[in-house]
């Protein structure tokens, strides 16, 4: 089928802005090739993520969702990112329960100096969603 | 057992002394055999309450009720309110104690315990009746006695108690001012997440084909929210009341607002609902089951919440309602929570 030959997967990226984010844009001034679907938003802390954000990014039609932040230890909120992994991880869990496929959500520790890890990281996520097709699961009818 | 003339003596000894504003309970409805919330002021009143299988309510809900009319009407408590509580219904009333809802003085918890069974699942004993009505319902050592146009029906109590009360192992309301009954905690009528561990056995395509159906059936009638203690937020994010549509309101403002989901009963508003609820009530439900038997179309939402908890219990070490100066299990964290599934 053509149509799952264009396929792009559409990655939404929630990118801690003291860390991943910077790694974005690391990877960008150091010109490492990586995939260009992924749409950052940019968050001043993985701890300020609700999960409605990433439920809200699939029902609008994001075929994967990314959590970036800082290594733990390093947040700039001090504990931030250990909020986070707790919120992320109970999430997580809810969107398996419910039959999404596990590949569907990341998360990572990106740090500043670490552009080629999070190149890597997008490589790796868009690989996996190709995989998968489209979602279409949680999206909203008149988005897809 | 518990004698219902105790808790009677209780609620008429509170009312006339004045020692509470009102007392919660339960009195015979006019459904059939189901019992219903009472709200008694008057010490007089005490003879209307009853105990027995169909008392499931979560009576906390009306805690804060009364909280929110109290703040509204701009009035001060005064003397507290007594409200009888099961296991469960105790133990949200310690996560709103937890949450500093309101303070300790100002509920007075009559505590019953469910001892060695629980309360009926109208579902399950339909199965039992052959179409037939109960018309009463009464607790009688493991069994439950029900009373139909054709005469006394007795079943073992296991099999026609909710699913929930099967796998409490904690029925016994560990926080009380004075309670009836026994405290059986740690008793074991089934493994705890019994129902959630067959429905979690299957693969992922027939987990998603089965809630595909469920998250279809939802009609948004926020049953669920209503009946729901923790749910107790003067704005649900599900739907708006700051930003009220009238005539006045321009499309332009129609869409710039924040819109996280529809209020359209379809399919992907509805789990956006579901989940986003699922997680507002992580570390906070304490499987009383009242939304999944107020659902008019079974959604089975004990599920959701029941997967948050149990991912709660071996992950985190977390139980919900545990104690009222204990963590929150989203506003807090364990050096080593499970991250190895962070890249
Ligand atoms: S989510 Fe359901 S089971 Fe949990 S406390 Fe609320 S009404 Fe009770
Ligand atoms: S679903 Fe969430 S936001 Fe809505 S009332 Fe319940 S806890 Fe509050
Ligand atoms: S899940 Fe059931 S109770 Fe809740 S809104 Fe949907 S239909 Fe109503």
């Amino acid at each position: 089928m053509s149509e799952q030959q264009d396929y792009e997967p559409r990655v939404v990226a929630f990118l801690c802005k003291w860390c991943s984010s910077a790694g974005s844009d690391l990877a960008g001034v150091s010109r490492i090739q990586y995939p260009a679907n992924a749409t950052p938003i940019t968050v001043p802390c993985t701890g300020a993520i609700s999960p409605m954000y990433i439920l809200s990014a699939f029902n609008k039609g994001a075929d994967g969702v990314l959590v970036s932040g800082c290594h733990i230890g390093d947040c700039h909120y001090l504990e931030g990112n250990y909020l986070a992994r707790r919120k992320m991880y109970l999430i997580m869990k809810l969107l398996e329960f419910i039959g999404v496929e596990q590949n569907r959500f990341r998360m990572s520790w990106v740090s500043a100096a670490e552009g080629a890890k999070f190149a890597q990281v997008i490589t790796d996520f868009v690989g996996d969603l190709q995989q998968l097709g489209p979602q279409d699961k949680l999206k909203r009818a008149e988005n897809k | 057992m518990i004698k219902l003339q105790d808790i009677r003596d209780t609620a008429r000894d509170m009312l006339a002394k004045g020692e509470a504003r009102a007392v919660i309970g339960y009195r015979r409805g006019s459904r059939g055999m189901l019992a219903e919330p009472a709200f008694l002021t008057r010490p007089e009143e005490a003879d209307e309450l009853v105990w027995d299988p169909t008392c499931f309510h979560n009576l906390s809900l009306y805690l804060v009720h009364d909280r929110k009319h109290l703040a509204h009407a701009r009035k001060t408590a005064g003397a507290p309110v007594a409200v009888i509580a099961k296991g469960c219904d105790a133990r949200s009333i310690v996560v709103l104690l937890q949450e500093h809802y309101f303070q300790r003085e100002d509920v007075y918890i009559i505590g019953v315990s469910c001892e060695g069974t629980g309360v009926v699942d109208e579902r399950k004993l339909a199965g039992h009746l052959n179409g037939a009505q109960a018309i009463s319902a009464a607790f009688d050592g493991d069994d439950f006695v029900f009373t139909t146009a054709e005469g006394e029906k007795r079943l073992p109590a296991r099999e026609v108690m909710a699913d929930r009360c099967l796998e409490c192992c904690s029925p016994f309301p560990k926080e009380h001012n004075l309670a009836f009954g026994e405290d059986k905690t740690g008793r074991q009528l089934e493994a705890p997440f019994a129902a959630l561990d067959r429905f979690e056995a299957q693969g992922a395509g027939e987990r998603w084909d089965n809630w595909a159906r469920h998250f279809d059936r939802c009609i948004r009638c926020f049953a669920c929210r209503s009946v729901c203690p923790m749910c107790y937020c003067d704005e649900c994010v599900v739907d708006s009341i700051t930003f009220p549509v009238t005539t006045a309101t321009t499309a332009e403002e129609k869409a710039s607002r924040i819109r996280w989901i529809e209020r359209s009963a379809a399919r992907s508003e509805n789990i956006t609902y579901l989940m986003t609820r699922a997680m507002h009530l992580a570390g906070r439900c304490t499987d009383c089951g009242e939304c999944d038997r107020a659902c008019p179309v079974n959604v089975p939402i004990r599920l959701l919440n029941n997967k948050m908890e149990k991912e709660a219990r071996e992950q985190f070490g977390f139980e919900p309602g545990a104690s009222i100066g204990g963590p929150s299990l989203v506003a807090s964290f364990l050096d080593n929570d499970p991250g190895n599934f962070i890249r």
